[in-house]
């Protein structure tokens, strides 16, 4: 724009001319017309901005602009590979003033399922909440069912469990590393994220059967006992774990592109942190050494030996940097399980019908993303009164809206990102 | 059964204000007070499809397309049952369009060439990007480029649960993407509703809202089984040899499943 | 089990408490009314023995009879969970205060709530749906929202006519017959 404002341009005879002819009609734009297709009424197709009247108090604050402010709907579908989220962004300029995110697009309606199914059916039914580390969902699920029916799980089990757990934590937090790249326009680390997610689930799908969506844990066990094909598989991988997540971290940690984006940026400090119940690496990193598996320990993991690592800065670098020294936690937490592995039953005997007294139970582990947790009513019958799911990814996105006003639109995506939300979860 | 026009029940009009102010809100949201006993179902009627009304758009000249189809069928059961609804004729009728070389060698092209779309939605998009990467490469067969814009994409890969809510930006974006294309319904949520069967708010197979050329079963398919899909769709697409005007449409389940 | 808390609770929140403490495994669980909840949840949170800062979650519950809400909380100071149920929420005007004076976290978690049950927080600054879309009417999680499964075992008839085998005589005078009730929760 000019420093200081110019003159008019002088008309010429050909702009003199043009402005003496007849001007045309202001017809109506035809239906053709894209501009027009937007006021149309759409019903109930999806929602416009800004919508129909204002519901809320935060909704009419939000849905009211200021002076030189815009909406921007980052849609339910765009690159972005955390599923269908949409964020509807007011911006002012290139800077974010304030979002709002509209969830749902996945709403399966799981829990309701899951009433209707009876014990067994609910560890396949939940899942694929968070598809990408399905048995942080499977567990907090047979914990629950557990405490309500007082299951003893033998040794062995626990250790499978917390071994199958630590390598799908390892598989996730890879694959983080590669969404989080690819979120910010790197397209190589997505492949090299997704060779290691492919060798570590093909090593579980030797063991549970399936790649993705395992269906493994049982109440008081899981379902196969360790084999040939998972155990030199495993081999295989842990002789290259490490130095193969060095390289990988050496690819992004380096980059300077890569740091300038993410660091200051999305910094979600400790008050905010606890007061939005926040809770894994994003809570870690900000500060507060809180993890279920350390504040209030299940499974055999009093046994274990490792670290929880915590950062201060509470930025997106943080957040990834804590989710890679995770994945050295974890290998050695993967060592020490295979190491330690005890003989004996996989899982404890129980009725074939499953029908526990009435009561009620809470279960909560430490998942990739935070604290996975379940709260099981039961009603005497073989399907659960209510099963209530409470996902880490939830409560995260919900800190959106207080980390991304202040920042550029371009880091959105990083922040959004470094959250590591799966829309499965969020929207169950 | 009356096609088109009744939405599911418990839809108010979009004009309404039908979002709940709080004081208001137990009275009009609750369906089930005291006073409104649920209406079961008779036996018989089957349950209502998501009727998604297809005022989008209509083309500048009312001839065109043959006149257009009429705006209440939607649900592609009902239309599949009709004599149109076979075959796409309804569309290209005023075209009437005689496959020549020309067009045999351009399936040819677009077979090896097809773009999908990022259309993923749920566990079975980690399994389609599994399927682009390294380890199982979809790029040998030209399919890497997934893009994110539908204007410049061939094959609409639906991989995940679609759900009502998502079902409307979904139907915008396969109307978004140029002829010709494709749809490949990938995993058991979106052939037929899969492990959602009787949720209340999963479309049950997408099928039900857009025409599907391959479906996919698994849940998840492994990411060998979306690649043999994708080599059948390609060979769907030279098997047609430029009649894709004339390609059956809708659902290939018998009717009383 | 942290027999120590119970007595803690019991002498910083007093009459506030429906019924005794229930403690059981690694779980204590206490029950308050709706009146009652942003006075115990300062209690909860502030006292220096109780110190329970972290929500870990508040879910709705629907017993048939009337709507629960249930909160879980995790102090530093014990190693128990806490859960606090506010009991006896009327279902046919579902009102309950709101914890985001608290925890800022909590405006979601309503959000669900009152989503998929209908309960209404007094003090939630943005009570919208936030699955279901914004003009649905139903409320998805509440019992008598039947799936074609749940109609199968009611005495309605089903919805879909794989569900309609046999329909009993009584159909359309009670439908909240079919409504399953917890047998003490």
């Amino acid at each position: 724009m000019p420093a200081r404002p110019t003159a008019p341009r002088p008309q010429n005879s050909r702009v003199k001319a043009r402005a003496a002819q007849p001007q045309p009609q202001q017809q109506e734009p035809s239906a053709d017309d894209p501009r027009v297709m937007l006021d149309r009424q759409l019903g109930t197709l999806y929602e416009p901005i800004p919508p129909y009247p204002t519901r809320t108090e935060r909704e009419g604050e939000f849905y009211s602009l200021g002076d030189g402010e815009m909406f921007l709907n980052l849609g339910p579908h765009h690159p972005a590979t955390h599923g269908v989220l949409r964020l509807v962004l007011k911006l002012s300029g290139e800077q974010v003033v304030d979002v709002d995110p509209v969830l749902g697009y996945l709403h399966r309606g799981v829990e309701k399922i899951c009433e209707n199914s009876d014990y067994y059916h609910v560890i396949d039914q939940v899942d694929p909440l968070e598809y990408v580390s399905s048995l942080f969902q499977e567990w907090p699920a047979v914990l629950a069912f557990e405490k309500l029916m007082d299951v003893q799980v033998p040794r062995r089990a626990e250790y499978i469990r917390v071994l199958s757990g630590e390598l799908l934590r390892v598989a996730s937090h890879t694959l983080f590393m590669g969404f989080q790249a690819l979120d910010l326009g790197g397209l190589t680390p997505i492949l090299y994220g997704f060779i290691e997610r492919d060798e570590i689930v093909e090593m579980l799908a030797a063991l549970t059967g399936a790649r993705m969506l395992f269906n493994y844990f049982r109440i008081g066990g899981v379902n196969g006992d360790l084999n040939h094909e998972f155990m030199s598989r495993l081999g295989d991988w842990m002789s290259r774990a490490a130095k193969q997540s060095q390289a990988q971290s050496a690819l992004l940690n380096e980059n300077e592109i890569f740091v300038r984006r993410m660091r200051d940026v999305g910094v979600l400090d400790r008050a905010t942190a606890l007061r939005y119940g926040v809770s894994g690496p994003n809570l870690r990193a900000a500060g507060v050494p809180f993890d279920v598996r350390r504040a209030h320990p299940y499974s055999i993991y009093p046994e274990l030996d490792f670290n929880v690592p915590t950062r201060d800065e509470g930025d997106a670098l943080a957040r990834y940097l804590l989710r890679v020294d995770e994945i050295r936690e974890s290998i050695k937490i993967i060592d020490q399980c295979l190491n330690n592995m005890p003989d004996g039953p996989i899982t404890a005997k129980l009725p074939r019908l499953l029908r526990p007294r009435p009561g009620r139970a809470w279960a909560a582990v430490e998942g990739p993303r935070g604290m996975q947790g379940v709260y099981a009513m039961s009603d005497g019958t073989d399907q659960p009164y209510r099963f209530r799911i409470h996902d880490p990814s939830f409560v995260n996105i919900q800190t959106v809206p207080a980390i991304l006003p202040g920042g550029l639109l371009a880091d959105t995506m990083a922040i959004v990102a470094s959250l590591d939300p799966i829309m499965g979860g969020i929207d169950k | 059964m009356a096609v088109g026009g009744r939405g599911p029940a418990g839809r108010k009009a979009p004009g309404t204000d039908s979002g709940v102010a709080p004081s208001t809100a137990p009275a009009a949201a609750t369906g089930t007070g005291p006073g409104r006993a649920l209406a079961p179902a008779t036996p018989g009627s089957l349950t209502a499809p998501i009727v998604v009304p297809n005022t989008l758009w209509q083309a500048d000249n009312p001839l065109a397309y043959d006149g257009g189809q009429a705006a209440e069928i939607t649900h592609l059961r009902e239309f599949g049952l009709t004599e149109d609804g076979r075959t796409d004729t309804a569309r290209w009728g005023a075209l009437q369009v005689i496959p020549a070389n020309a067009d045999y060698i351009l399936d040819l092209i677009r077979a090896n060439s097809l773009w999908p779309l990022l259309s993923g939605l749920a566990c079975c998009a980690i399994e389609m990007m599994s399927a682009a990467t390294s380890k199982n490469d979809m790029d040998r067969w030209g399919m890497f480029p997934f893009r994110a814009s539908p204007r410049q994409a061939d094959v609409l890969i639906v991989a995940g649960t679609l759900t009502t809510k998502m079902a409307g930006p979904l139907i915008r974006l396969w109307e978004q993407m140029p002829e010709p294309k494709w749809c490949v319904a990938l995993g058991d949520c979106t052939v037929s509703g899969g492990r959602y069967k009787r949720s209340y708010s999963a479309v049950q197979g997408i099928d039900r809202v857009m025409p599907v050329d391959v479906y996919i079963p698994g849940c998840p398919p492994r990411p060998e089984g979306l690649i043999y899909g994708m080599m059948q769709l390609g060979q769907l697409v030279k098997d047609r040899r430029g009649h894709w005007a004339e390609r059956k449409i809708g659902p290939t389940a018998p009717d009383d499943i | 089990m942290d027999r120590t808390l119970k007595t803690r609770l019991e002498a910083r929140l007093g009459e506030h408490l429906r019924v005794p403490v229930y403690q059981r495994q690694d779980q204590t669980e206490i029950r308050i009314d709706p009146g009652s909840v942003p006075e115990v949840l300062r209690i909860v949170h502030d006292a220096l023995d109780l110190r329970f800062e972290i929500l870990a979650d508040l879910a709705g519950v629907d017993t048939g009879d009337r709507m629960q809400i249930v909160y879980h909380l995790w102090s530093p100071m014990t190693t128990d969970w806490l859960r606090i149920i506010v009991d006896g929420i009327s279902r046919d005007d579902p009102r309950t205060p709101s914890a985001t004076f608290l925890w800022t976290g909590a405006e979601w978690l309503e959000r669900e709530a009152y989503d998929m049950f209908g309960i209404i927080f007094d003090g939630n600054r943005d009570l919208r749906r936030i699955f279901m879309p914004p003009d649905y009417t139903s409320f998805p999680l509440r019992k008598d929202f039947l799936l074609p499964d749940d109609a199968a075992r009611s005495t309605g008839a089903g919805v879909r006519h794989v569900e309609q085998a046999h329909t009993p005589a009584i159909v359309a005078d009670n439908p909240a017959a079919g409504i399953r009730r917890t047998p003490a929760s």
